[in-house]
């Protein structure tokens, strides 16, 4: 698809980034054999639905709430770019997507690679294309929040304040939320265009990715 | 296309959420205006008031700061986007967004983006994702929300 020239050019502005990126990412960099749209990873856990999960308040007047497994996405950063700094009022990161795989009970395919990017700002805000196995392309916004806590949550606890430093800071909690809205082509997908989803985030290290674990709001 | 492989990874992670009930708003509409655009149905709707009502919270609806804005799509399904804010039981702002979908079949859900005073009684919204389920009254001046944190 990509001419020659433009090939070179983004071999070259990667070698220039290679300082500013993780290890992992420049491992990833060096990677060139592809993995076709739909292809069964090995390594997957399985595609089987799980029971939906219901939630309720404290009085019968308040509406259950429902969460069900749709599908899993493991998603490889390959760039890491700030402009300016975090803590300035202007910092805006870039951390471009490099692809990775989707797996579960609702959909299946691929992270298309170099689709697109987390353009954050004081929480994740990243825009890329996910690929279905019948070879759909999905668009996906997602935003996120963190927040740290001193210990993961346990239903019916209160979630308490990390402890400030030089406390150790090993045992601290961080809740990692995302929020995506699709777009989807009309077809089998198009469930996703009218459906609310949450997910569970997770940065995970060698190589550097985050596995979100996307659930449907019944 | 620049080629990619997926690299080999641990990937029995099944990270859960958990929902925790927090609060429930009862929302007051001036009548929707509904306009024809490019787009769909563009369908405005004036927040008039509203009570907010939990353990840990106590707002209302700052009269008029805001609404909803949203599209009836071509399959009739309300794309929902609100923006407005509240003042709480001591002073302190809330500013809310909501962003989901309004089906025909009675689902009515939206992700919440709330944030408030850094240094406020209710610095513990900021960061926190809120999953909301709506009831709508039949002449959709009424909405009442129910919040929960995603945990």
């Amino acid at each position: 698809m990509s001419s020659p020239s433009a090939h070179d050019e983004s071999i070259s502005r990667r070698s220039f980034l290679g300082g500013a990126t993780t290890a992992g990412a420049v491992a990833l960099s060096g990677l060139k054999l592809s993995q076709a749209a739909g292809a069964e990873p090995a390594t997957h856990p399985g595609n089987e639905p799980l029971p939906p999960t219901w939630f309720e308040g404290p009085d019968a007047g308040i509406p259950k709430l429902g969460l069900r497994w749709a599908f899993s996405a493991r998603v490889f950063f390959a760039d890491r770019v700030m402009i300016n700094t975090m803590d300035s009022p202007a910092g805006r990161g870039y951390t471009s997507v490099g692809g990775g795989d989707i797996w579960g009970p609702r959909l299946q395919g691929r992270v298309l690679p170099h689709s697109g990017a987390d353009y954050y700002k004081t929480t994740f805000t990243t825009y890329y294309m996910l690929q279905a196995a019948d070879g759909a392309l999905i668009f996906i916004h997602n935003r996120g929040t963190m927040r740290r806590f001193a210990g993961p949550y346990e239903r019916g606890k209160p979630l308490l304040p990390p402890p400030a430093p030089p406390a150790k800071q090993d045992t601290v909690y961080t809740r990692f939320r995302a929020t995506p809205v699709f777009t989807a082509p009309l077809g089998p997908h198009d469930w996703m265009n009218r459906t609310v989803f949450v997910a569970n985030s997770v940065r995970q290290a060698n190589p550097d990715h985050t596995v979100f674990t996307y659930y449907e709001v019944l | 296309m620049r080629d990619f492989v997926v690299p080999d990874t641990n990937t029995r992670i099944v990270g859960s959420v958990e929902l925790e009930y927090a609060f429930k708003l009862t929302a007051h509409y001036d009548p929707p205006q509904e306009s024809h655009t490019p787009r769909g149905t563009f369908r405005y709707q004036d927040i008039v008031s509203g009570e907010m009502s939990g353990e840990r919270v106590t707002a209302a609806v700052y009269p008029d700061s805001g609404g909803q804005y949203d599209t009836v799509r071509a399959d009739r399904i309300r794309d929902v986007d609100a923006h407005f804010m509240l003042k709480t039981d001591n002073g302190e702002w809330i500013y809310m967004e909501h962003v989901g979908y309004r089906r025909t079949d009675g689902y009515y859900r939206a992700i919440a983006y709330v944030e408030t005073d850094l240094k406020g009684a209710y610095e513990w919204m900021n960061n926190t994702t809120f999953v909301v389920t709506a009831k709508e009254s039949a002449d959709q001046r009424e909405v009442v929300f129910y919040y929960y944190i995603a945990n």
